[in-house]
């Protein structure tokens, strides 16, 4: 339970009980502004009923043809407000605009291997594994090289479920740009 | 660097050989521009400019407006593509431009003018809502008198008959109209715009914040049994808390609308107690559905509406401890119901005599409620790990009921804290890194930290032993902490600041960098630390961090007009007052100030070791940091002190971990007008402009008179020795007899901050002055002193008489300096963790954390010896920095 609305730039003033967890990133404001600018119904915050923000979750809508699709850029819960069904509530507020605002076929996302509880996350809400992609996240002294699953969800738009048949090889990152 | 100086030579190769080159001439103002020759370049741009036609140029123009947007003269960008716009009347895109650079530079006026003419030009419907939008914003953020409600009612006009046309085409034209009747509080036409017969219906039902937007104005204008339809519809398909709470605002309203009909009220607040109890058993959805009833509970209980309904609704104390019962075991369940408890409190204590129920009563109520229940969940919090996370909230709930009590008995605080660090540092849980135990050493160290402050207050000098060895004792805790479970950053945050509460800015500076905070948290959290390092002697590390800072608020110059011209470009036009918003809290923000004035004092501090500093003084730009009392008054505090995980609402001064546990207070208005008003007071001296200088010495000694505790001592120190270096100069001029004693005064004052060669080696029992002060006066006084170099060489340069004396008297202080702090050096680097052993490891005396002081001895050495070469190594890197200063600054 949680006020899921969208996410204001006044809101970068108290994101810092979610961004301060290690595995958080904190990014340039242009990069906040420019998909508040261009997708603001696809960048959701969570708010506590005590007004504090609990998560957010950044997405944006690209490709062509029966590549037309959400895809969820970032998705992050503060500490303390995990084990609440949050990233589920944000996963929903990004599916269901992908497919009543957008019309599109299906919502992908990236996750690291190791990240299992969330991969068992999105496996839960009907994601599969569509690809691996290789050294997609760079080592950056914490983390190794990993390559990144590429997880989608078919919407009912992709009546025969084209978009999510798996691959059977991993992928470079240049082949994952739309 | 290097190509913008190859271009600049081929702009002049150019030139020699075609000198009525139009494009080279404009490409030579944007190098030149690049290299810092403004003026040469601004030359150019006007030259170019009176050359007819010169701007019908596409090359010429581009350049030109480089040049002009890297000077950050929009006004001059407009120029350009107005004399363009004459010669090219058909160039759609010159008329946007202009607007775009209006819109995204705040020149509202010209953003509305350029939108007309655009609009009139090319007749697109998107420029009739660049139109609505220029309105709106003007009318809102225009500086200045304007006449905002007749631009308000222009572009309700305007959005209205896009309205009226069908040209409402998406809910980014819909929240336009929204935000413009909203700016008039037309809440009426706001409902009519979202009803569910508009042609847009279709898309408001699929806009969550749209849906509930329409609750909110169907409650605003009391329309409450449809406000409650509407909500209940809502939240038959969602669990939305914002939904939640309008509905119980509606259901509250409604009842008191049925006033004097009994029977209607108890209809509502059944049927409301009935969706509520539908909702909770979905499957998920419990927790919204109870924290409403609790919500619904505390807004009928306000009312005094609840004589009567005791069989529908419980009172507000049973809800709430029903609500804890049912969510104990999750992380988020004190928080949520965290305020309901003061409510409850408060609001016996605001009708003490009115209810049966005093607030005391109501405490013991709670203490009562919590004591049964925590007894259960300790016997299992071992085991399961959901026992366990009962545990922290049940502790938390302690901690706030005890600071409602107002207690002031620091044992109080410190009872249970032994079972904390049991299970949160020694336990299986511990080792496995289970979150609830990471939180219960965080509340460990709060209770340690509040049961300190209060047993030994910082005013109390005879205690303060006691003080600084508690703060060893509690940082002991949370590297332990630390150590078990890296990602809880909470638990970095009260160290950084305890850390700096023992003056050891090196251990708290790593801390601090750990947490990789940047970007926009250097205007959040900068304030943990900026201005630290220059207050302990690490200026190199403070003026990096300073410029960090300044680089962020400038990179946000660039950026945010770029995504205002990206949302006019993308029609997101709702976020556009959010935006400008945003924008204005950067522009004017406080951590801002703070971190320009830091870089300041640290540069004048670096450049103090040279000579030549006179001419950097001379130079300054005084106007740009002389902010008018307007300008600080409009300044925004962007500063997230909420950040600590505080168990206590803020204004509960007395309890606010953050407040008590700042190193020196917080940076104040007075703080940004001191430190801005003390470069001024520098560059009267290097101008010699006596006169402008005794201002600037009033103005100083006025805002710290002003300030009161809001000021250090030690920035109070560092403005009486400013202020005495204003005096001796001033009295050379005009009363040349008294220099010798301002001079004597001046070394009084840095002389009692050297520390002599005795307190460099302190005995054991003096321990707690080195961090509660030595090193803070030792850098204060570094500061003075570089500053006092500074008039001596503005003097020797003027030829003023005194110069000789001042600069003996200096070299006098130095040679001292350089006696001492090399002691004091020497002793950090042998003596400090032999000093720390005896006087706050293994000392008999006893203490208020005695007991948790032996067992962070005898169960957690590693965490012991990390504290202990964390203070050491920072002291000593203190000693360093202050030492190689006094070395370098050579008269």
């Amino acid at each position: 339970m949680a006020t899921i609305r969208r996410f204001k730039a006044m809101d970068l003033f108290t994101v810092n009980n979610i961004n301060l967890d290690k595995y958080t990133e904190t990014y340039p404001l242009g990069f906040y502004l420019s998909y508040m600018s261009q997708w603001p119904d696809l960048f959701s915050a969570a708010e506590s009923a005590g007004g504090r923000l609990m998560g957010y979750m950044m997405g944006k809508v690209e490709g062509k043809g029966e590549l037309w699709h959400g895809h969820v850029t970032a998705l992050t819960v503060a500490p303390e407000c995990r084990r609440l069904g949050l990233a589920r509530g944000l996963m929903r507020f990004l599916e269901d605009a992908s497919e009543k605002t957008y019309d599109c076929y299906f919502v992908d996302l990236f996750v690291r291997p190791s990240n299992k509880v969330a991969v068992r996350m999105y496996e839960t809400l009907g994601y599969i594994l569509y690809r691996q992609v290789i050294d997609y996240y760079m080592g950056n002294g914490v983390m190794p090289t990993e390559y990144a699953y590429d997880m989608r969800r078919a919407l009912p738009r992709d009546v025969g479920g084209k978009s999510v048949v798996p691959l059977k090889h991993p992928v470079g990152i240049e082949e994952t740009f739309f | 660097m290097d190509n913008v100086k190859q271009a600049l030579k081929e702009c002049d190769r150019l030139l020699r050989k075609n000198p009525n080159h139009l494009s080279a001439h404009a490409m030579k103002a944007y190098a030149l521009a690049r290299l810092g020759d403004t003026d040469a370049a601004l030359e150019i741009g006007g030259k170019i400019l009176k050359v007819p036609k010169s701007a019908a140029n596409s090359h010429v123009r581009q350049a030109l407006v480089l040049t002009y947007k890297f000077l950050r003269r929009p006004g001059e960008v407009i120029a350009v593509y107005n004399a363009a716009q004459k010669h090219l009347p058909d160039d759609e895109s010159i008329y946007t431009s202009i607007f775009l650079t209006a819109a995204s530079n705040e020149m509202f006026s010209e953003q509305h003018q350029a939108a007309v003419a655009v609009n009139k030009a090319f007749k697109r419907e998107k420029y009739t809502w660049w139109i609505a939008v220029s309105l709106l914003v003007q009318a809102q953020f225009e500086k200045g008198p304007g006449n905002a409600q007749l631009q308000l009612t222009l572009a309700q006009r305007m959005a209205e008959k896009a309205l009226q046309d069908h040209h409402v085409r998406n809910t980014e034209h819909l929240r336009v109209l929204l935000l413009v009747l909203e700016a008039q509080g037309n809440h009426e036409a706001m409902l009519s715009a979202l009803s569910l017969d508009s042609p847009m219906a279709q898309q408001i039902a699929n806009d969550p914040d749209l849906v509930t937007q329409r609750i909110d104005l169907l409650v605003k204008t009391r329309s409450f049994k449809e406000a409650i339809d509407a909500a209940a519809q809502t939240l038959d398909a969602r669990d939305n808390w914002i939904d939640y709470k309008l509905y119980i605002e509606a259901a509250v309203g409604a009842i008191k609308q049925s006033a004097g009909d009994p029977d209607a009220q108890q209809q509502v607040l059944r049927d409301t107690c009935e969706r509520l109890t539908k909702w909770s058993h979905a499957r998920g959805r419990a927790r919204g559905a109870q924290l409403a009833t609790v919500e619904l509970a505390a807004k009928v209980g306000i009312s005094g509406l609840g004589a009567g309904h005791e069989s529908d609704v419980r009172s507000l104390g049973d809800q709430i401890w029903a609500y804890v019962d049912l969510f104990q075991n999750k992380a988020i369940c004190y928080s949520d119901i965290m305020q309901y408890f003061v409510d409850n409190v408060r609001g016996a204590a605001a009708t003490a005599d009115s209810s049966p129920a005093s607030s005391t009563a109501l405490l013991d109520f709670h203490s009562d409620q919590l004591s049964r229940r925590i007894q259960q969940v300790l016997q299992n919090a071992d085991s399961s790990e959901d026992s366990a996370q009962a545990w922290v909230n049940m502790e938390k709930i302690r901690y706030l009921l005890q600071a409602l009590r107002g207690d002031d008995d620091p044992e109080k605080w410190i009872d249970g804290v032994d079972s904390f660090l049991k299970f949160g540092l020694d336990s299986k849980n511990a080792k496995a890194k289970q979150a609830a135990s990471s939180d219960m050493v965080l509340l460990a160290c709060q209770r340690l930290i509040q049961a300190t402050f209060l047993a030994y207050p910082r005013e109390q000098q005879e205690t303060h032993g006691l003080l600084t060895r508690s703060i060893f004792t509690i940082l002991c805790v949370l590297e332990e902490g630390i150590r078990l479970n890296g990602e809880n950053f909470l638990l970095k945050l009260y160290a950084i600041r305890l850390y700096l509460c023992l003056s050891c800015y090196s251990r708290a500076r790593t801390l601090y960098d750990s947490l990789d905070i940047k970007h926009i948290q250097n205007d959040t959290l900068g304030y943990f630390i900026v201005g630290q390092g220059l207050a302990l002697g690490c200026f190199i590390p403070d003026l990096e961090l300073s410029y960090k800072g300044v680089s962020f608020y400038d990179t946000a110059y660039v950026t945010i007009p770029h995504e205002l011209e990206s949302a006019y470009k993308n029609g997101t036009y709702s976020n556009i007052p959010d935006f400008l918003e945003f924008n204005d809290n950067l522009k004017n923000s406080f951590q801002r100030q703070v971190s320009h004035r830091c870089a300041l004092r640290n540069e004048t501090i670096e450049q103090g070791r040279s000579k030549d500093v006179v001419e950097v003084l001379e130079t300054t730009d005084t106007q740009s940091i002389e902010l008018a009392d307007s300008v600080l008054a409009s300044l925004h505090d962007n500063r997230d002190f909420k950040v600590m995980g505080l168990l206590t609402p803020l204004d509960m001064t007395q309890c606010n971990l953050e407040i008590l546990t700042r190193p020196t207070p917080v940076h104040s208005v007075h703080w940004i007008r001191v430190f801005s008003l003390l470069p001024q007071a520098m560059h009267y001296m290097a101008v010699a402009d006596v006169e402008a200088l005794e201002a600037k010495k009033g103005q100083l000694l006025s805002t710290v008179a002003e300030a009161g505790d809001s000021l250090s001592v030690y920035d109070k120190k560092i403005v009486e020795g400013i202020c005495c270096i204003a005096d001796i100069y001033t009295c050379s001029l005009g009363n040349p007899s008294s220099v010798d004693e301002k001079i004597d005064e001046l070394v009084k004052i840095v002389d009692t901050g050297i520390p002599d060669e005795e307190t460099a080696d302190p005995k054991p029992t003096d321990l707690s002055k080195l961090p509660l002060s030595t090193i803070r006066d030792l850098a204060a006084v570094t500061e003075i002193f570089t500053y006092a170099v500074c008039a001596k060489h503005a003097a020797s340069r003027h030829n003023l008489p005194f110069s000789n004396a001042f600069g003996f008297a200096l070299t006098q202080l130095r040679k001292k300096a350089l006696r001492c702090i090399p002691a004091l050096k020497s002793w950090s680097n042998k003596s400090a963790r032999s000093a720390i052993s005896d006087s706050w490891i293994d000392t008999d005396q006893p203490m208020l954390l005695s007991d948790i002081s032996q067992h962070m001895r005898t169960k957690h050495k590693q965490a012991l010896d990390t504290v202990v070469k964390g203070c050491a190594d920072s002291w000593l890197k203190s000693a360093k920095g202050v030492l190689a200063h006094w070395e370098q600054c050579s008269l």
